[in-house]
């Protein structure tokens, strides 16, 4: 750790380290992210891996692809294999509405360039013929959505950096923000004050609390939300699986196990990670009903984590109005990792050029919320 | 020298009813109250899966449930422990290979 | 279901806690196996401890003493319930007949006991390598054979008991070896192991198992500050290596339970923090026995009374204060003799004191006249072993009156014929011709297959690595299957090369779930990667169906050893639930398909 940098990154989560490796591809040097525990601690470690195009909202199907873009070159790019497969996603819808909702998103999706359809209950039961499909109407289908290993991922990126010549700082706190005429002078951390006049608040879920350093209000919160994971078993199943219907997510990592989750009943705000059985009770009776193989299949491991929500589920992207080159990412809400590459880039370019080069993402910025909230329906 | 003990300067050891458990479709002597894994090994079966990254053999490590190290598939379910399943008239009993199937 | 005190683990700590609170309050003693005991039903042989706690009775005889009292009182005992979980609003959940119980408790007591430490060695994966325990439930529990030929690891009280039950049931036990420059047991357990015949190797480990589908041998070596002493690799013939390297204690449980926990290696690496009357930080949860600290089943069972007696206080209010200073006090007096200093530096610091030990250094060996084809005797400890001087006509060996001398060499009186390398039990006699560019090595071999003419294969040098390619010239089958198998090398290598084998996978595994070798993970540290989260995360270590139970602290005494941190100063991960693996099936609904 030096005692000046011209760019530091507060949290070494996905999101803050994708954007510190775009600088230095850029040709920023000067920078250092920080990182209170080790690589992957925040929710990025709790994180499922799933990446997905199939939004409801045109800015977040437009991310997405570009993101799928920048992981189909990431171990060429970034030095490491993160187990990326585009197995698919499949949407599976149980009501008319939902049925409704799903040709809507598809001839939106379509429209925005993705290769998206419709699959009727045949031709699902004909891919898959192991699930359960009782009561599905229609489902959404994406060959080239997938899933990747986030832990991994963020390893990769925080390697990445030092190999290029930024500093990635470890087990230290960012404590305060230092300004003198409205402008940001330096960093205070638990291990040393840092120089610095550009400061991206990268804090996922506790960014708010970044925010509050600097008196600027940014309206993000933890939600618990849990996952589990089974054993490893042979090969079966390549997409990832949504049913919103039934709450959950399912995917098989490239290991083999199966990983999982559901939006809790009533998510518990605030930072608790702790687990409930309740869940393991709720995900075995729709695993064993919708997927019946499932069944002697053993879990071996819970946990939660923290989704990193914003009033309408959608990131928030912006530098601050009131303070500049105070710049934050956040509020991914559950979506935060298929989106870092394309929200590394995009900030990345924002620092470098001032403003968005590859994507515009003017309508992720926090004024939004002054308006009506629209809020992105297809969160599990 | 495989097999069970017969004599002993301590303990005593009764058995109680034979039951017919197949391994690998072969008969295996067995009795009830011991163990998959017990039985096999009187039966000099130490091999009891493959393991599934480097296809390695394995037999158990704690026989107390402890270590997941005697995944069998018995009556055709993977992944199942087998130094803590008891043995059944008409079990089947398979070595494992790699991870189990599910299909 | 609520229950006044719910006691997780039916060990002599969990017995003795249910004979008290039993009586008083509404009990339940849940415990994973068919039959309450835990370690002590697998004992046959006379414990120690005073006479109020059974002292002189077999352990299996004191499981069934206390299940005889236990059963007296109105007691609920749930088998065969493997508990998977500590929840929230003091919910304890458990499987039983595949079916996911919850009960909640208004104290709870865990006795849980500790596992097996693993420890990691070349082909240590291999069907064969077995843990102290298991091998005890094949022989005293079920009454099988556990196998032929024994090599056990690890030369504490367990490592001890479990030869001589093993020589009890029939079997043979090659030797014990210990790391430490001392046995680590109590020595009338090494005495008695020793009569019958058994060497106690210390200063020793295991390097590797030797079998392509299960133990066929094994490679022990002398150690030197973790270090394998170059040339005093030798093979032992054994169809079972027994591991017996300590016990840690099963914290899982104590962790979720909001029990704050911390690493003292006194008492067996994570303990749950507790005060005198075996109170954890939260103050409805108690601890006794294994879990707090590895010791002795007359401990456990003073431990689990003490907790049961303040557990009754805390539920109704009677005072059993006498009965309580008694119990502190009979435990004060058992734990104050020498053998009990790092229990008592264990209860009394918290810092952590890893004991250095110093071990003898490698020893040198003589340059003899390497014209002619003459043994080499690589004997470098004094085991009782002389097979050498009898095997020699000759007069060239001589080990002497005492048969744990270490053999003399004349190398003028031999005529290489190699008798000697056939019959030494510990494999350390090589012959051994060298000329200018290429040499011969005589290398005495029991393992399958047998090398054949002209059979390209590695050299390895004492620690096992890779030296040189290696071309077999002649096998020599003996009868005693002590085969000499005679290769060609360089002869620079002569002096190195002490082992031949088919190239395969060398590294050792220390994961054995996910199938991560030592080399692996010291791959990762080499990255950079210095946080054990973060290396879980690279390898997989850790994350298989036994969450880490197994490696854990193999892993963390690896990269302490690399980064130099401290194992306490690493981060060491979350105990997750569930802790076993449980099917999805569990959470059914009775009759839900
Ligand atoms: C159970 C679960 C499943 C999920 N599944 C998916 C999925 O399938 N696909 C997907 O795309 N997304 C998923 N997500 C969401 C995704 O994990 C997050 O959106 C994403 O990881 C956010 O990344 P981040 O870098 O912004 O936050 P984080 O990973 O939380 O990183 C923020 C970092 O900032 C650090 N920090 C905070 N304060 C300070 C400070 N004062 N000083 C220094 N450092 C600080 C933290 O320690 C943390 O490491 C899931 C999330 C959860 C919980
Ligand atoms: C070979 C050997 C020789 C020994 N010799 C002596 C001796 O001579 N003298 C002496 O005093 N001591 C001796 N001991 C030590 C003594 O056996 C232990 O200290 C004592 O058994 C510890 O008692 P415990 O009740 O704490 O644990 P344990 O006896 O280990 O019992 C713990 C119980 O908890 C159960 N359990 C654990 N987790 C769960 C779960 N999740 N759900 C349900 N149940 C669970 C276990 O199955 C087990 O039955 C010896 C030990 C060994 C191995
Ligand atoms: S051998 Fe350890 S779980 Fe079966």
């Amino acid at each position: 750790m030096r005692d000046s940098y011209e760019v530091v990154i507060i949290g070494g989560g996905i999101i803050g380290s994708a954007i510190g490796f775009n600088l230095l591809k850029m040709g920023v040097k000067d920078i250092c992210v920080i990182e209170k525990s080790y690589v992957s601690s925040g929710s990025t470690g709790r994180c499922a891996g799933g990446i997905r195009q199939q939004w409801s909202s045109p800015m977040n199907v437009r991310l997405a692809m570009r993101s799928v873009e920048l992981f189909k070159n990431f171990e060429k790019d970034v030095g490491m294999d993160i187990e990326y497969k585009q197995g698919g996603y499949l949407l599976l819808a149980y009501t008319p509405e939902e049925e409704e909702d799903f040709v809507k998103n598809v001839e939106m999706q379509r429209s925005q360039g993705l290769d998206v359809e419709i699959l009727s209950k045949s031709q699902i039961k004909s891919k898959f013929g192991f699930m359960n499909l009782e009561g599905v109407r229609i489902g959404s289908w994406c060959q080239s959505d997938g899933h990747a290993n986030p832990q991994i991922a963020n390893i990769a990126y925080s390697m990445a950096i030092k190999r290029m010549g930024g500093d990635f700082i470890t087990h230290t706190k960012v404590e305060s923000i230092d300004i003198a005429n409205k402008k940001i002078v330096g960093v205070q951390t638990d291990r040393g004050y840092i120089r610095t006049n550009t400061v991206v608040n990268a804090a996922g879920f506790e960014s708010s609390k970044i925010g509050k350093m600097v008196n600027v209000d940014i309206p993000v919160y933890g939600e618990r939300h849990q996952i589990l994971v089974t054993e490893p078993v042979n090969h079966f199943l390549d997409p990832l699986v949504i049913n919103f219907n039934h709450n959950y997510y399912i995917r098989q990592t490239k290991h083999g196990s199966l990983l999982m989750g559901q939006g809790d009943a009533n998510p518990m705000p605030g930072e608790d990670l702790g687990n409930s059985i309740e869940f393991l009770e709720e995900m075995s009776q729709k695993m064993v009903r919708d997927f019946p193989l499932l069944r002697n299949v053993h879990i071996v491991r819970q946990w939660s984590g923290a989704y990193d929500m914003s009033p309408d589920a959608q990131p928030i992207i912006d530098e601050s109005k009131d303070l500049s080159k105070f710049i934050y990412a956040t509020g991914f809400s559950g979506h935060g990792f298929m989106l870092a590459p394309a929200v590394g880039e995009s900030v990345a370019e924002m620092i470098v050029h001032g403003k968005t080069i590859t994507m515009d993402i003017s309508n992720l910025r926090m004024d939004r919320f002054k308006n009506h909230i629209e809020i992105e329906k297809n969160v599990v | 020298m495989e097999g069970r003990i017969l004599e002993h300067p301590i303990l005593n050891f009764q058995r109680k009813a034979r039951v017919k458990i197949f391994f690998e479709g072969r008969e295996i002597e067995a009795y009830e109250g011991e163990s998959v894994a017990a039985a096999l090994h009187a039966a000099g079966i130490r091999v009891l899966r493959y393991t599934p990254i480097d296809g390695r053999p394995a037999g158990f490590f704690c026989a107390v449930g402890k270590c997941s190290a005697c995944l069998m598939e018995i009556d055709g379910i993977p992944n199942v422990r087998s130094c803590m399943t008891k043995v059944r008239d008409g079990m089947q009993i398979r070595r494992q290979n790699k991870n189990g199937d599910l299909l | 279901m609520m229950y006044d005190a719910v006691i997780i683990g039916g060990g002599p700590a969990g017995m003795s806690a249910a004979t008290i609170l039993g009586d008083k309050v509404k009990t339940l003693i849940i415990d994973e196996n068919d039959r309450l005991g835990g370690q002590l039903v697998k004992q046959t042989h006379k414990f120690f401890g005073d006479h109020e706690h059974y002292a002189s009775m077999r352990g299996f005889e004191i499981a069934d003493k206390l299940l005889k009292e236990i059963q007296k009182k109105p007691v609920l005992i749930s088998l065969s319930s493997t508990v998977i979980g500590i929840y929230p609003q003091n919910t304890v959940a458990y499987v039983k007949d595949g079916q996911i119980q919850k009960v909640q408790y208004k104290k709870l007591l865990l006795a849980t006991g500790a596992m097996e430490r693993q420890l990691p060695f070349v082909n240590s994966d291999l069907p064969g390598v077995y843990g102290a325990g298991a091998i005890q439930t094949l022989m005293n529990q079920y009454g099988i054979f556990p196998g032929k030929r024994f090599l056990i690891v690890g030369s504490g009280n367990i490592g001890l008991i479990l030869a001589y039950q093993l020589a009890q049931s029939g079997v043979e036990v090659k030797m014990i070896l210990e790391a430490l420059d001392k046995v680590g047991g109590y020595e009338v357990h090494a005495n008695k192991v020793k009569r019958l015949g058994i060497p106690i190797l210390t200063g020793h480990t295991i390097v590797r198992a030797i079998g392509d589908e299960k133990v066929e041998g094994a490679v022990i070596a002398r150690v030197d500050k973790n270090n394998i002493v170059k040339g005093t690799e030798r093979e032992v013939v054994v169809d079972t290596i027994c591991v017996a390297v300590g016990l840690t204690p099963l914290i899982e449980l104590a962790e979720q339970s909001g029990a704050k926990v911390s690493y003292i290696p006194e008492l067996g690496g994570y303990v749950p923090l507790r005060d005198e009357r075996m109170r954890t930080t939260n103050k409805d949860v108690f601890v006794a026995g294994d879990l707090s600290s590895i010791e002795e089943a007359t401990t456990a069972m003073m431990e689990g009374k003490i907790a049961a007696m303040q557990m009754v206080e805390d539920l109704t209010g009677e005072n059993l204060e006498d009965k309580i200073y008694d119990d502190l006090n009979s435990l004060a007096i058992f734990r104050s003799g020498p053998k009990s200093a790092k229990i008592r530096t264990g209860l009394e610091k918290m810092g952590i004191n890893v004991p250095k030990i110093d071990l003898p250094k490698p020893q040198r060996f003589e340059r003899y006249d390497d014209s002619k084809l003459h043994a080499v005797i690589e004997c470098t400890e004094e085991i009782p072993c002389n097979s050498c001087e009898y095997a020699c006509k000759f007069d060239a060996i001589k080990v002497g009156i005492n048969i744990n001398s270490v053999p003399s060499f004349d190398p003028a009186k031999c005529t290489g014929c190699a008798l000697c390398v056939t019959s030494c039990p510990g494999l350390a006699i090589f012959m051994k011709r060298s000329e200018d560019k290429a040499a011969t090595l005589g290398i005495p071999y029991e393992f399958l297959p047998l090398p054949k003419m002209d059979d390209k294969m590695w050299g390895l040098d004492r620690e096992g690595n890779y030296v040189c390619d290696v071309k077999v010239k002649r096998v020599v089958k003996n009868p005693n299957k002590t085969n000499i198998v005679y290769v060609e090398l360089p002869s620079e290598f002569a002096d190195m090369v002490r082992h031949v084998k088919y190239p395969s996978k060398e590294s050792p595994y220390v994961c054995r779930c996910e199938e991560v070798t030592l080399d692996e993970i010291e791959k990762v540290i080499d990255l950079g990667v210095t946080d054990f989260e973060e290396l879980k995360r690279l390898t997989r270590v850790t994350m298989g169906p036994c969450n880490g139970k197994n490696c854990k602290m193999v892993v963390l005494g690896i990269l302490s050893k690399k980064t130099g941190i401290p194992i306490s100063s690493l981060s060491h991960g979350t105990s997750r639930p569930p802790t076993k693996p449980i099917e999805f099936r569990a959470f059914l609904k009775e009759g839900e398909e």
